[in-house]
């Protein structure tokens, strides 16, 4: 029995590999949170000129050493005290069960959503019938973005539950703001998403990637678009200046005023998911996805089911990965060397704790100057490798095992490195910006983004006819 | 809550607290407001909830034991009470001043003026949710406080004045560190600026919202920042000089429209003006006595106490029963940061004062305050409440 499924596994190893992405790309992605916590909290410091949070840390007896991770302890103390606070339902909750269900509802409609985004390119593998493809899409669809659309507008219902059922009058007119705000940008979203579709002429996602990998980014196909989109996906996520549904100066906390322990950090989580998961579309939409290139460089033979980008990858697959290893290792070695320099300052300061400073410090060095010198390694021994295909099925190159493997996981990091790019702009502005108005919001929604979305989808619908 | 407007209209309108425990209202200050969607169609403010009863306690002791109590009015800038505080005192007395003792509290009332519109601006700027530029006003804010902590001892309520002079001189390198820290006031202004100044969001949150025109300003009882803002041409500093003002050179700031755009922006150009007055007073700072040589209000030196009975007797009393303005009333103000501060005050020719009232710039300004937020909205009352810079430990007192 077990045997029989071993044989299984061994014999099918990429219909294994597409059912083990089920749960890995959500899981991957919601790993990003607490990354882009620090990188909000960090970020925030480095903008406002002050230390930010570096206090919190975990003993490590045998060392004698207290590590810090760069504020990354926090994540856990604010876990850990938000989960075990006591879970309070205010007396005067309207419906206590519609209370509670509130801050569920946006998290689970946004974890669903990574499963929409194509982290790889297709995979093609030969079966005994032909030639099958592991895509990188979790949920392949046809419908593909507006699936997604579809997904994410439902967490409006949790926060508009969670307000309303708060029976709070600051809770209620965060609610409305929030369903305001939803309903005038979630038009704006998608008629600013619509001249991709236009020049694409599909909602699949994968096939919106795969046509960047072919021509040119999005951004450059659609500079317009690109502006519309961000700016509407920044008040899809209710980040400043759009944060009029939290409005903490105004309306206490708006939405969630009413809610405590973890069902705040639920309210977060989703908060941030959401940013995630927008840098994440605005990466595939417009910044090339997974793809290395804004331009599609020159391959060996051109097979036609095949996106140009991907080819080229897997043709120069050693230099590419050498490339990545290197700018980490690059960055690696500078931030052990920005480490080290704090150690020396700090042992010149004359603080009472220098010495356990300098201890953490060194660990840090020795860590990170390690995985740099392992990059380092790697990009040497990697970069003259270029690999061939294995085969051609039915016109379709198959590369085989490692390769597959290999430039999936490039891929994956090349759009994991631009959505962190996105989401430091998020921060970025968080911290620039005051906030607007909530009928400025509503003015710009609809008088301006719209009809900004509206020109941008005629002059893409006149040039796409022209074209064709 | 169902009301009947004066046009005979049924409206349904939504009542909502605001304070006195709320993000926006900086202390303790309530606001009811009846709001129809998000707009406020009436709104009704409330004070009182930091009254320490500031008017009584005063009258207990004597004219020295209420310099503490003045630090607590407006705790932004604590040392301008000390200073409005004695020089009402000192006029009753008729003295003069030695000249570095005026020309030092010149300093301080000009450093206090900065750091009081650095923290009026910050805040306001947290509640439009810049929340960067708190700190830009913060950072240079603290250099200020370790000057006050070198010069006093003290951070917030410095009491750094006595009637007839200075607690004390000041310390060495007081000069280039009061130098040091108005250059980096100074470049934060224009960084703020800089985020600001040309930001649209920014001119849309604060252009013609809250609009108090001069002649509002000026019903309302208006001064300070908020009257300026207005374009009303009043500065005590320059209308009813003391402490030598007429001889500095510096300008009035004025608004046009008198919104929330120009009292922001009348309290930044004035860290610039009163920057410069804090360079023409440094660079005229001579050694000399910062006490007055009046035997009525200072204390003789402890050489003189200990050889002269004279001496002895004027120590004694002046410790044990305090100094004894002439009987009398007596009004002096001094334009402090957020207007007009003035002591009126009583004596009946002993020790302790008779009555003391304080006319607190931000109560005329907190009285208008439910009045001009009639048609705006919620997030308006932020943005209003920050810019005419209501102090609840001077407002309720």
């Amino acid at each position: 029995m077990i045997t029989d499924v071993i044989n299984w596994i061994c014999a099918n190893p990429y219909l294994v590999a597409s059912l083990l992405l089920v749960p890995a790309v959500p899981l991957i992605f919601f790993n990003i949170l607490p990354l882009l916590v620090v990188m909000e909290r960090r970020g925030a410091a480095f903008i406002q000129d002050r230390p930010g949070p570096n206090r919190a840390g975990i003993w490590i007896p045998g060392l004698n050493v207290r590590i810090r991770a760069f504020g990354m302890i926090y994540n856990a103390c604010d876990f850990v005290k938000l989960a075990v606070k006591e879970r309070f339902n205010p007396a005067f909750a309207a419906a206590s069960g519609y209370y509670v269900a509130g801050p569920f509802i946006p998290l689970a409609a946004a974890l669903i959503l990574p499963a929409f985004i194509p982290v790889f390119a297709p995979i093609a593998y030969s079966t005994a019938d032909g030639v099958g493809w592991l895509h990188g899409t979790t949920i392949a669809t046809h419908s593909g973005l507006l699936a997604l659309f579809a997904f994410s507008s439902l967490s409006i219902y949790g926060i508009v539950l969670g307000s309303w059922s708060a029976n709070s009058k600051y809770s209620l007119l965060g609610g409305m703001r929030a369903s305001a705000m939803m309903v005038s940008y979630e038009v704006s979203i998608g008629l600013a998403a619509a001249g991709m579709f236009l020049i694409v002429g599909s909602f699949d996602l994968a096939k919106i990637v795969a046509w960047q990998g072919d021509h040119t980014w999005g951004i450059f196909a659609q500079p317009l678009g690109f502006v519309l989109f961000t700016v509407a996906m920044f008040a899809e996520c209710n980040r400043t200046p759009f944060d009029v549904v939290e409005g903490d100066s105004e309306i206490v906390a708006g939405f969630h005023t009413e809610y405590g322990a973890i069902r705040f950090m639920l309210v977060m989580a989703a908060e941030y998911y959401h940013v995630i998961i927008a840098s994440a579309l605005i990466s595939t939409l417009y910044l090339g996805g997974y793809h290395l290139s804004p331009i599609p460089l020159p391959v060996g033979q051109d097979f036609a089911v095949v996106n140009l980008d991907d080819r080229w990858m897997r043709e120069h697959l050693g230099a590419v990965l050498a490339l990545m290893l290197g700018i980490g290792a690059i960055g690696a070695a500078v931030f052990a060397g920005l480490i080290n320099g704090r150690r020396v300052h700090y042992l010149k300061s004359g603080a009472t704790d220098a010495q356990e400073r300098a201890r953490e410090y060194i660990l840090y060095t020795a860590a990170i100057g390690g995985a740099a010198l392992l990059m380092a390694v790697g990009a040497v021994l990697l970069a003259g490798w270029s690999p061939a295909p294995k085969a051609v099925v039915a016109g379709v190159p198959v590369w085989g095992g490692l390769v597959d493997v290999l430039t999936a996981v490039a891929q994956f990091h090349i759009l994991l490195g631009k959505i962190i790019l996105v989401a430091w702009l998020f921060v970025w502005v968080r911290w620039t910006v005051p906030r607007f108005r909530y009928d400025q919001i509503m003015a710009l929604g609809w008088k301006v983004l719209l009809n900004g979305a509206l020109i941008n989808l005629l002059i893409t619908a006149i040039i796409v006819k022209l074209v064709r | 809550m169902r009301v009947k407007t004066p046009q005979g209209e049924i409206v349904d309108l939504m009542t909502i607290n605001l304070g006195p425990s709320h993000p926006a209202t900086h202390g303790t200050l309530r606001l009811f407001a009846a709001l129809d969607g998000e707009t406020i169609a009436a709104a009704v403010g409330e004070m009182g909830y930091l009254h320490r009863g500031f008017e009584k306690m005063v009258e207990q002791g004597t004219y020295q034991q209420v310099l503490p109590f003045t630090d607590r009015l407006n705790y932004c800038s604590a040392m301008m009470n000390n200073i409005a505080f004695c020089k009402a005192v000192e006029r009753m007395f008729g003295v003069e001043l030695p000249e570095r003792a005026v020309t030092l509290r010149v300093i301080l009332l000009e450093l206090s003026r900065m750091i009081d519109h650095l923290v009026c601006n910050g805040a306001n700027l947290v509640d439009l949710g810049a929340l960067t530029n708190f700190w830009y006003f913060f950072n240079p804010r603290e250099r200020v406080y370790q000057i006050w902590e070198r010069l006093c001892g003290a951070r917030l309520t410095n009491t750094v004045t006595r009637i007839g002079g200075m607690y004390r001189d000041t310390y060495p390198g007081f000069e280039q560190d009061v130098l040091a820290v108005v250059k980096v006031i100074e470049d934060a202004v224009t960084e703020v600026l800089g985020l600001i100044e040309r930001n649209r969001i920014f001119i849309d949150r604060t252009r013609d919202i809250g609009t108090v025109g001069a002649a509002e300003a000026i019903s309302a009882g208006w001064t300070g920042p908020c009257l300026r803002a207005a374009g009303v041409d009043r500065d005590l500093r320059k209308d009813e000089p003391y402490y030598g003002y007429e001889t500095y050179e510096f300008e009035t700031v004025l608004g046009t429209t008198g919104d929330t755009f120009d009292r922001i922006m009348v309290r930044m150009y004035e860290i610039r003006e009163s920057a410069k007055i804090v360079r023409q007073a440094v660079a005229r700072l001579k050694p000399g006595p910062v006490n007055t040589a009046d035997a009525r209000l200072s204390l003789p030196s402890r050489n003189q106490v200990y050889h002269d009975m004279e001496a002895l007797i004027n120590s004694f009393k002046l410790i044990y029963e305090g100094v004894r303005p002439p009987a009398g009333e007596c009004y002096d103000a001094i334009e402090a940061a957020n207007g007009e501060l003035g002591f009126l005050i009583v004596s009946d020719g002993g020790t302790n004062p008779y009555r003391i009232k304080v006319r607190a710039p931000c109560f005329t300004q907190w009285s208008h305050y439910p009045g001009m937020l009639t048609g705006s909205m919620v997030a308006d009352v932020a943005s209003s409440l920050g810019s005419i810079n209501i102090i609840a430990g001077e407002l309720d007192r």
